[in-house]
């Protein structure tokens, strides 16, 4: 392994630009790393390359740790988006300066250079200088001089990014068959997935400072675990229906799936992504030999060059929600993305208002399905804490989120969600603001009912935080974040389980909130004072199995067990360990009635104040 | 450069008022110095300039003001990179007195100056005992001029430095160049057009400086006197032929010094070789 990455991460003023990233780069690989701008793809390059400094995690050369090592002693060859080419000296200077400064003789730094410019394509322009160059020409020449001292890995920041469209893919060849002649391992860092499509062997997804997915481009556009990389790379279709073993259904239509999916926690629904490219679209039900969606209306038809794209209509489908692409504000139709070849749309000519039958001819079933919450605002004091860490929380997780707004008309709700909107309108996979007027119980149990939420986020109260908290949860299967006033995002978090079936619902969810968070976890199960070794030794490997199912999800987790009283023990080690962020089971209720606090749950709720709380509802129970 | 239209108005408006203004402020008042000197016999015009005391006066005049430009073009190199590179408090403070030769009245720097670094003064008491004078001496006009010539330098070097891509730097440790070298091979030669701009002109400053040099000078003929302070006597007695002498050949060695360096700094910020 040339390049390996273990456990990288950077905080900036606080803020994780780079979380826990872990990545293994064959010998002479040519790898992308592919995200937006602010993701975080950037500084692993510079944390590889030593020009940042790591805050934690390690970076090994070809074996050699050179973590903390600086960059003269790392031996890569850096190339940086605009060039940094040095003004005042020629392209035959420029190219020499890695030797001069090892003191290589002049006839082998000569011999070397001419190499080099051999290489790139640019012999005959020893003596110009930099500002005498195109762009292209010049990231060429800083391209020479980052190879010219024989660097064991090559690294290079968007290189591309500042060229026009031409040079970019003229450019992209040069460099593939640069890397493949020389077999130097390479990372490239780029936001543009067609770069990633054409020069990658296998390329890695970030998001929020994380890596979410590696592996080959293609690999990763047909069969994408998570809703970002899905959306990320091209255009997608996405949408949540049921899942079943080997079949999801959308609708009143089963598709069998290309992969298989393993139900985790319980859950019934999932996310399925189909290109536009495996839409079948006609004029008969007929003559198309795939699952049929519906019949739709042609929204939009326009070619670009060698494809037809259509946007078509589809009435709503039961149990079926939409994700992307994105439905416009109070439509409750779907939409679907599809592309023809131009000899399908010259055969069968379609346009905007046309009747068409559609048919989906593959589908793939994400494996994480998406998160999504409902952020309770407004109505009373310490309510706004919600929106804000909800916010914040939700960006992390590329949740979508519903904005509930409390208070009746005229009380500046709306002016409030206003400022919301604009406060949480980037970032986010999906944002919906609503209204109501009810009271905090009423209004989510009616929000619950229209589409179900995987985590409701409310404010606590100064007063009846318990009440409060109930009517929150009330009869849906969410579970329940209560935020109190200045709360920030959680480093670290102590889930308390209980031995048992619920409690793992407990871990797995909290698991998924904390790796998107970034935090690191402690699980902890309180033991009767006088219980008996068969007991503790059944705690233990139950604390081992969340453990295991935690580094599953990527969290770094600890075990912890204490024996007391369960309150003072709760209590007692959330003191301790500065844990700022408590997960706590929901007691079991029968299916359909209101969800009451009881025992620990209400205690603990009554005396942790001034921390974020995370009620976890079991579900799939009678 | 046809058919590129401009921000200001034609080109034959905008040359004809800059050559309109210069003239009124820089070539008229030239000229008539120039004419004035063309009425001088020239007997006594070579007479005057040969003279000991003129030529004394001109070689503390030029060396004082090199050696002046000399120290702040080090030190105000030094003084830019820390002001850009570095945050400590009170920098903005900092930041604003290197302003302060341009804003005090050249007599009061020069009194202060004089009031230092004479032998009882609160430096010049230090220096004494060392056998080092300050006031009254050649090494007094230098102080004086180092200290009006100070913002030169820091403030032609400050924007440059700013401007500097920090990728120069990272490039060059990547490529394996370590601190000293990636200043003495990469950031210097950037810096160096700006510093020989900020050098010039601390160097044409020094030249023409007067009120603060005259105080702590001492003034002795042949010592410890400067060109401006020698023309300056020629007129107070009355002698407008050997004033007019001595100022056209003073302007005329600066003019082609300044010329000179010009030229040099021109070519080198423009690196533009073809081989």
């Amino acid at each position: 392994m040339s390049i390996v990455l273990e456990h990288l991460s950077k905080v900036f003023g606080g803020h994780g630009v780079v979380s826990n990233v872990s990545l293994e780069i064959a010998d002479g690989e040519l790898f992308v790393l592919l995200g937006p701008s602010g993701s975080g793809k950037s500084t692993v390059l510079r944390m590889i390359a030593g020009l940042l400094d790591s805050d934690e995690g390690r970076v090994l050369l070809n074996g050699r740790d050179v973590t903390g090592l600086p960059p003269q002693k790392r031996g890569v060859g850096f190339v940086f988006q605009h060039y940094a080419l040095f003004r005042h000296m020629s392209v035959a200077e420029n190219i020499e300066f890695p030797l001069a400064i090892r003191k290589v003789k002049p006839a082998e730094r000569r011999r070397r250079r001419d190499e080099l410019l051999d290489v790139v394509g640019l012999v005959g322009f020893e003596a110009r200088m930099p500002n005498q160059l195109s762009g292209g020409q010049q990231q060429r020449v800083a391209l020479a001089r980052a190879l010219a001292h024989r660097p064991e890995v090559l690294l290079l920041d968007e290189p591309f990014g500042a060229l026009d469209a031409k040079i970019r893919a003229e450019l992209r060849r040069s460099l593939r068959r640069i890397q493949g002649e020389l077999g130097v391992t390479t990372i490239f860092v780029t936001h543009d997935q067609e770069e990633a499509f054409e020069l990658a062997d296998r390329t890695g997804v970030m998001n929020f400072g994380r890596l979410l997915e590696v592996g080959p481009p293609m690999e990763l556009y047909l069969r994408p675990q998570t809703e970002f990389v899905a959306t990320f790379l091209g255009r997608a279709n996405l949408m949540v229906g049921e899942c079943a073993s080997d079949s999801v259904r959308l609708g009143s239509v089963r598709f069998p799936l290309d992969n298989q999916i393993t139900s985790t926690g319980g859950e019934r629904r999932v996310q399925v992504l189909f290109r536009p490219e495996d839409v079948a679209v006609r004029d008969s039900p007929n003559v198309l030999a795939v699952p049929l969606l519906g019949k739709a209306v042609v929204e939009e038809a326009g070619s670009v060059g060698s494809l037809e794209k259509l946007r078509l209509r589809l009435p709503p489908l039961p149990g079926v929600r939409p994700i992307s692409p994105p439905v416009p504000f109070g439509v409750d139709s779907i939409l679907v993305d599809a592309t023809r070849s131009q000899d399908q749309a010259r055969r069968y000519p379609m346009e905007p208002g046309d009747e068409v039958w559609v048919g989906v001819r593959r589908i793939h079933a994400l494996l994480h399905p998406g998160l999504s919450f409902l952020l309770v605002a407004g109505g009373g004091a310490g309510r706004e804490a919600a929106v804000d860490l909800g916010g914040e929380i939700a960006r992390l997780a590329h949740a979508r989120v519903t904005v509930l707004g409390l208070g009746s008309k005229g009380s500046g709700v709306a002016e409030r969600l206003d400022r919301v909107r604009e406060r949480m309108g980037s970032g986010l996979a999906a944002l919906e603001i609503r209204h109501s007027s009810a009271g905090l119980a009423d209004a989510v149990e009616r929000e619950t009912g229209r589409q179900p939420f995987d985590l409701v986020i409310a404010g606590r109260p100064p007063e009846g935080a318990v009440e409060a908290a109930e009517g929150a949860l009330g009869r849906g299967e969410h579970h329940l974040l209560v935020v109190p006033e200045g709360s920030s995002i959680p480093k670290s978090v102590l889930i308390c389980v209980a031995v048992g079936e619920p409690g793992k619902e407990d871990v797995h969810f909290a698991g998924r909130l904390v790796r998107h968070v970034g935090a690191r976890a402690t699980i902890l199960t309180v033991l009767p004072e006088r219980s008996a070794d068969p007991a503790r030794a059944q705690g233990e490997r139950f604390l081992a199995a969340a453990a295991r199912s935690l580094s599953v999800l990527g969290v770094q987790g600890e075990t912890r067990i204490r024996k007391g009283r369960v309150l003072d023990q709760i209590l007692a080690e959330f003191r301790e360990g500065k844990h700022d962020m408590l997960v706590l089971g929901v007691p079991l209720v029968a299916s359909g009635a209101r969800a009451s606090l009881d025992g620990h749950a209400a205690e603990v709720l009554k005396e942790v104040r001034d921390r974020p709380v995370l009620l976890v509802r079991s579900r799939g129970s009678e | 450069m046809s058919g590129r239209r401009g921000v200001l108005p034609g080109f034959g408006l905008a040359m004809g008022f800059t050559l309109w203004y210069l003239g009124l402020l820089l070539l008229i008042p030239v000229g008539a110095l120039v004419l004035k000197a063309a009425t001088v016999d020239p007997e006594k015009f070579a007479a005057t300039i040969t003279s000991s005391r003129t030529l004394a006066a001109f070689r503390l005049s030029f060396g004082a003001a090199l050696v002046a430009a000399c120290i702040n073009g080090v030190f105000g190199l030094l003084l830019a990179w820390v002001l850009e590179r570095y945050d400590f408090p009170l920098k903005r403070l900092v930041d604003g007195l290197v302003d302060l030769p341009f804003a005090l009245p050249t007599a009061v720097a020069g009194i202060a100056l004089t009031t230092l670094y004479a032998g009882n003064g609160w430096v010049g008491r230090h220096l004494a005992v060392l056998g080092i004078e300050v006031a009254y001496t050649p090494l007094g006009v230098v102080a004086a001029l180092t200290f009006v010539g100070l913002p030169f330098v820091v403030r032609t070097v400050q924007p440059v430095l700013r401007d500097l891509p920090a990728a120069i730097e990272e490039a060059s440790a990547s490529l394996g160049a370590g601190r000293l070298q990636t200043f003495f091979r990469l950031i210097f030669p950037e810096l160096l057009p700006a510093a020989v701009t900020g050098f010039t002109l601390a160097f044409a400053r020094g030249l023409g400086e007067y009120g603060s040099v005259i105080f702590i000078s001492g003034n002795m003929p042949m010592k410890t006197e400067i060109t401006p302070l020698l023309i300056m006597i020629k007129l107070e007695e009355y002698d407008y032929a050997g004033a007019t002498a001595i100022a056209l050949v003073f302007l005329a060695i600066s003019f082609a010094i300044l010329l000179v360096i010009n030229a040099l700094s021109l070519r080198s910020a423009h690196p533009v070789r073809r081989g």
